[in-house]
């Protein structure tokens, strides 16, 4: 049950996706990802991906234009 | 009353922060450039008008576009050259684009200045920029002039620009994947 | 919002949340000034208002449904996933019919076919194999650019730039194409060679089968 951040800050679509599906291959069932982001298009894809994975996701503003997207990995 | 309230926040959260399903979206633009083709007859296109914001940079600096075969032999071109910007309804168009996303994220309270992260990206949209504009020239419009309208025009270019898009973009995953992640 | 809605994290945040700012007056503003250019630009001419006010509804709804043409193209390939994808094509197939319903009067009548009916030739290839490549590296075309530019991304402040300079190039460079390629490329409106029912439904059914297709791919065994 570790807990992994991924900082995607500035990244323009796909590369927050992609690097956060690298991530994920690494985690072990149960751990949990936190991918930050600041691109309004991925707080779309990234949670739209994870949930098509079958992972629990869930996404949080943090501030205005900031997001963390929290992937559970669950297979 | 703080039920009322709840849901009356739960319904702007929807309206105005949560994003339209993709579908929506595509339904609504499809719509809108059905009605731009009535009412303007002609589709919508974004890119003509950037060639035009280039040549008004160029003339104040001392060049003549206008004798460009793009300008010369091209009456429509020619003539929104010389109307200028606020007389060209492209560039309207296009500014108007940048105004209503602003409008779009200020009212989901989503704006936020986003720095440039390294050199590197600012050298991919410097090189992408120049690709996409230079290419949009020669094949007649972008994603929206060529293959948006040009496909739901029923006229062959757009199919083959579906079919050269669609390889341009799996070359540029290629150099995305391998420098840019 | 307090973090505690989140129930995934292990631990709470370390930073604090601070009160985000709602920016709704903001948009109220610009949406005011905009209205007031709107006036302006109908007191010029009527059309410019209504291109201005088109061009507002396009970029609110591109980034309301964070439309995007360059990922229906890339993420197929890229990540897999073709849900864009497939709402391009929903938007074409609508396009096509809406077109085809202002096109066919004219066809019939045998005058000129309204809408972007082009050359098509080497040209068309190259410029968007060249459109193709850009728009991945830039993270985004003609339509994601400007949509950008108005949520924040200085990338596509710098991006716009180039692809104005980029434009210039390609219309100082067009009278060479023009000899080469262009002049002896023809329009191609497709109901002219298939004849209109083949063309229009032949159109809506290969859209049809794209969609299908794009449908497989998403939900394929990995």
């Amino acid at each position: 049950m570790a807990e992994f951040r991924l900082d995607a800050m500035g990244e323009a679509c796909p590369v927050p996706l992609l690097r956060a599906e690298k991530k994920m291959k690494e985690l072990k069932v149960g751990d949990i990802l936190i991918v930050e982001i600041d691109h309004s298009c991925a707080m779309k894809n990234v949670p739209e991906w994870a949930r098509k994975m079958g992972h629990n996701v869930e996404l949080e503003e943090i501030e205005e234009g900031h997001w963390e997207i929290i992937i559970e990995k669950t297979n | 009353m703080s039920q009322l309230k709840e849901q009356t926040s739960a319904f702007w959260k929807a309206v105005l922060k949560d994003p339209m399903p993709y579908w929506l979206g595509a339904i609504i633009l499809a719509f809108l450039n059905v009605i731009h083709f009535a009412q303007f007859k002609s589709p919508w296109g974004i890119t003509s008008a950037f060639a035009h914001w280039g040549a008004w940079v160029w003339q104040r600096l001392g060049g003549t576009p206008e004798s460009w075969a793009y300008y010369a032999d091209n009456a429509k071109n020619l003539s929104a050259l010389k109307a200028g910007f606020v007389q060209d309804g492209g560039s309207l168009l296009d500014v108007g684009i940048i105004a209503g996303a602003l409008i779009a994220t200020l009212l989901a309270s989503q704006f936020r200045i986003k720095k440039i992260k390294s050199v590197r990206q600012a050298l991919a949209g410097a090189v992408g920029g120049l690709l996409m504009g230079y290419g949009a020239r020669i094949a007649f419009g972008c994603n929206i002039g060529a293959f948006f309208s040009g496909i739901a025009s029923m006229s062959l270019h757009g199919w083959v620009y579906l079919v050269f898009i669609f390889v341009g973009a799996y070359l540029g995953s290629k150099i995305l994947a391998k420098y840019l992640l | 919002m307090s973090s505690s809605q989140t129930t995934l994290r292990t631990q709470p945040r370390t930073r604090p949340t601070r009160q985000k700012r709602n920016q709704v007056g903001y948009g109220l503003a610009v949406i005011a000034a905009c209205a007031v250019i709107g006036i302006l630009l109908g007191g010029i001419k009527a059309p410019l208002a209504i291109k201005w006010l088109f061009g507002i509804a396009f970029g609110f709804v591109l980034q309301r449904s964070r439309f995007c043409f360059t990922a229906s193209l890339r993420d197929p390939v890229l990540t897999g996933s073709t849900s864009i994808t497939r709402a391009v094509i929903i938007a074409f197939i609508l396009a096509t019919i809406g077109f085809s319903a202002l096109q066919i009067g004219p066809y019939l009548a045998g005058q000129t076919v309204p809408g972007n009916i082009n050359p098509v030739g080497i040209h068309t290839a190259v410029g968007a194999t060249m459109f193709g490549i850009g728009m991945v590296i830039a993270g985004g075309c003609a339509s994601g650019t400007l949509m950008r530019m108005g949520e924040g991304f200085l990338l596509q402040w710098l991006v716009i730039i180039f692809f104005v300079a980029g434009s210039l190039l390609g219309a100082f460079h067009f009278g060479w194409w023009e000899t080469h390629f262009i002049a002896s490329s023809p329009n191609v409106f497709l109901p002219q060679v298939l004849g209109y029912p083949l063309a229009f439904f032949g159109q809506l059914v290969l859209l049809g089968l794209l969609y299908l297709l794009a449908l497989r791919w998403e939900y394929r065994k990995l």
